[in-house]
């Protein structure tokens, strides 16, 4: 899309760019050619005008023939001859008019061979700037859309992780339970499938009803529960209105994976998670909390689930949604807020790429 | 010879796997099992084992702090699930470690190198230095952890003044109270944070947030005094990067 009209306002932007253009222009034609400047401005005017809609022009030129792929003769050949056409439209123009505008200014139509060169050069000058500007924006463009697909590839990336630790340690639970309770060790490979093939099918997509992040973080606590026993406790309160709310996938379940590896998996007693979910106006809201020992040893990549789950709120809904976490004392709450929205929404439109 | 062990991991079934392999092996006793790094470290001074299983991310204490606080007389089986970094601290120690989950075959190949090194009284590496090895690159210590006599210290490491180097122990002075723990002072230097601590001597590393200000001493030489009224001297190459820091902050 071009920039001028890729805006609500742009246009008005333009041309109100091109006021000082135009006065340059006319206190060029005027000094050069000896005009008073109400006669320069005659002429002036209407040609800054059509000058404006032909410097629309090279912004597809400029697409075409991009700076770092295309050779150099072919640039400045296509841009030269361009910028000349572009020259000779407007000065043909300024000639008829001077022309036809002889009747109102005798002056006009003789004194404009003189005022025609420094009016050409400058033509032509600014044409050329307008074909630099529009690079400039190129490129502000090209880097902005790599940095956004380089955020979707490491969103894609966090999708596919599951925590290596997790996984060993129930692996190591399930090969202890083959001998103690062989059907309970069967059940936690089916609970442990049941979370993997969620995980692995959730994040492909880019939004999900709440209810199936809400299946997916229980199927992960059922896994948890069998190497924790006692230790975990887990208590939940979730709105049903809150069900068929769009939400991007795994936006719950790393937080309460960092409520258990950083909370109750630091506490020897172990501890209770609390998770609720309700709408508030337009936005929902869920809240986790969970004990922590503050004085645990150091756990590798602390902050990372949170830091991801920010990121991708961020990248979809911008200010729209926040993640709050308050730590009071030996206790941690993350409240997450996101608008309400029964439509599933399509990645393209998170991220709309031209 | 009856070899004495303790299992320590915080989840019961991984303690139980332990169990069940160890029931075929007839010259290995368990004295007692332990779900948290505090209990381990209670136990291994009541039973005095000759063998130790041990996780690593565990409450309380983890595992390479259970094993600077135990002394080294003590073989040790690292059992764990995923550590990368760990793991190479392993390795380079030659301690043996089982990766969960693990079948029979490699948990008798760990046990005949404990019965190998149990025979041998092998030096085992100091297990401070283990820590700082198994250090991810770019994370610091959060805490020191010290024993005095049965009981364990724990300093967060904000509370560090400065640490002093005695023979083969470092004093960590913190609060107006002096530890005592067995490492080398470069490996307590290169476990902490190079922002806040500063080498500021060949024997001394200083808590930048505790410098008050900076008298001469010596022709070469300076004296810090910390905002407690110690002091410490710094060479003339410990006072240059103390400075830089300074300036930079």
């Amino acid at each position: 899309m071009h920039p001028v009209f890729s805006s609500k306002n742009g246009l008005l932007l333009y041309l109100a760019g091109w006021i000082p253009l135009g006065a340059m222009l006319t206190l060029v034609v005027t000094v050069s050619g000896r005009f008073r400047w109400t006669e320069a401005a005659s002429v002036t005017v209407p040609a800054t005008f059509l000058l404006a809609c032909v410097c629309l022009a090279p912004w597809y030129a400029c697409r075409s023939l991009p700076l770092r792929s295309t050779p150099k003769e072919k640039l400045i050949i296509n841009h030269v001859v361009a910028a000349m056409c572009a020259t000779a439209i407007v000065m043909v123009f300024a000639h008829v008019l001077a022309s036809l505008l002889s009747p109102v200014f005798p002056r006009l139509s003789q004194g404009f061979h003189s005022a025609g060169p420094a009016l050409a050069g400058m033509v032509d000058m600014i044409y050329l700037l307008a074909i630099a500007v529009y690079y400039v924006i190129l490129a502000i463009e090209s880097s902005r859309q790599a940095e956004l697909l380089s955020r979707e590839a490491e969103l894609k990336a966090i999708k596919a992780q599951v925590n290596p630790h997790f996984l060993f340690n129930s692996l190591n639970s399930i090969s202890a339970l083959t001998t103690l309770d062989p059907s309970k060790a069967r059940e936690m490979c089916i609970r442990l499938s049941d979370f993997l093939r969620a995980s692995l099918r959730l994040g492909e997509r880019s939004s999900i009803p709440f209810s199936e992040e809400l299946a997916l973080t229980r199927s992960y606590l059922d896994v948890e529960q069998v190497r924790f026993g006692q230790r975990l406790r887990v208590r939940q309160d979730f709105d049903p209105v809150c069900s068929d709310f769009e939400v991007p996938p795994l936006l719950v379940q790393p937080l309460v994976e960092n409520a258990i590896k950083h909370g109750v998996a630091t506490l020897a007693d172990g501890g209770e998670i609390a998770m609720s979910g309700q709408r508030v106006r337009d936005t929902l809201r869920v809240t986790i909390e969970n004990p922590f020992d503050p004085d645990a040893p150091a756990t590798r990549k602390n902050g990372f689930g949170l830091a991801s789950v920010r990121n991708r709120l961020h990248a979809r809904y911008g200010p729209a949604a926040h993640l709050d976490v308050q730590v009071d004392g030996n206790h941690f709450r993350v409240m997450l807020s996101l608008p309400c929205n029964i439509e599933p929404t399509s990645s393209a439109e998170g991220h709309a790429l031209p | 010879m009856t070899i004495r062990a303790i299992i320590v991991d915080d989840e019961e079934l991984a303690r139980q796997i332990l169990h069940e392999y160890l029931r075929s092996e007839s010259d290995i006793e368990v004295v007692a099992e332990c779900a948290n790094g505090f209990d381990a470290v209670k136990a291994v001074a009541e039973h005095k084992p000759d063998l130790l299983f041990l996780d690593v991310q565990m409450p309380k204490l983890d595992g390479f702090e259970v094993l600077e606080l135990i002394g080294s007389d003590v073989a040790v089986v690292f059992v764990t699930a995923y550590d990368q970094y760990a793991m190479k601290a392993f390795d380079a120690a030659a301690v043996d470690y089982l990766l969960k989950p693990f079948d029979l075959e490699r948990f008798r190949t760990a046990l005949q190198r404990v019965r190998r090194r149990l025979g041998e009284k092998a030096a085992q590496p100091n297990p401070a230095d283990l820590k700082a090895a198994a250090q991810p690159p770019g994370q610091h210590a959060r805490r020191i952890v010290v024993k005095d006599g049965t009981r364990v210290h724990i300093i967060p490491i904000g509370h560090l003044d400065f640490a002093e180097a005695q023979d083969d122990y470092v004093a960590l002075h913190s609060a107006g109270k002096t530890y005592l723990k067995q490492q080398t002072i470069s490996s307590l230097e290169s476990s902490l944070d190079s922002t806040r601590f500063v080498r500021v001597h060949r024997s001394y590393i200083v808590n930048l947030e505790r410098v008050a200000k900076i008298e001469p001493y010596t022709k070469d030489t300076r004296l810090a005094i910390l905002s407690d009224d110690s002091r410490v001297p710094m060479s003339r190459a410990g006072y240059l990067r103390l400075k830089e820091l300074m300036d930079k902050g």
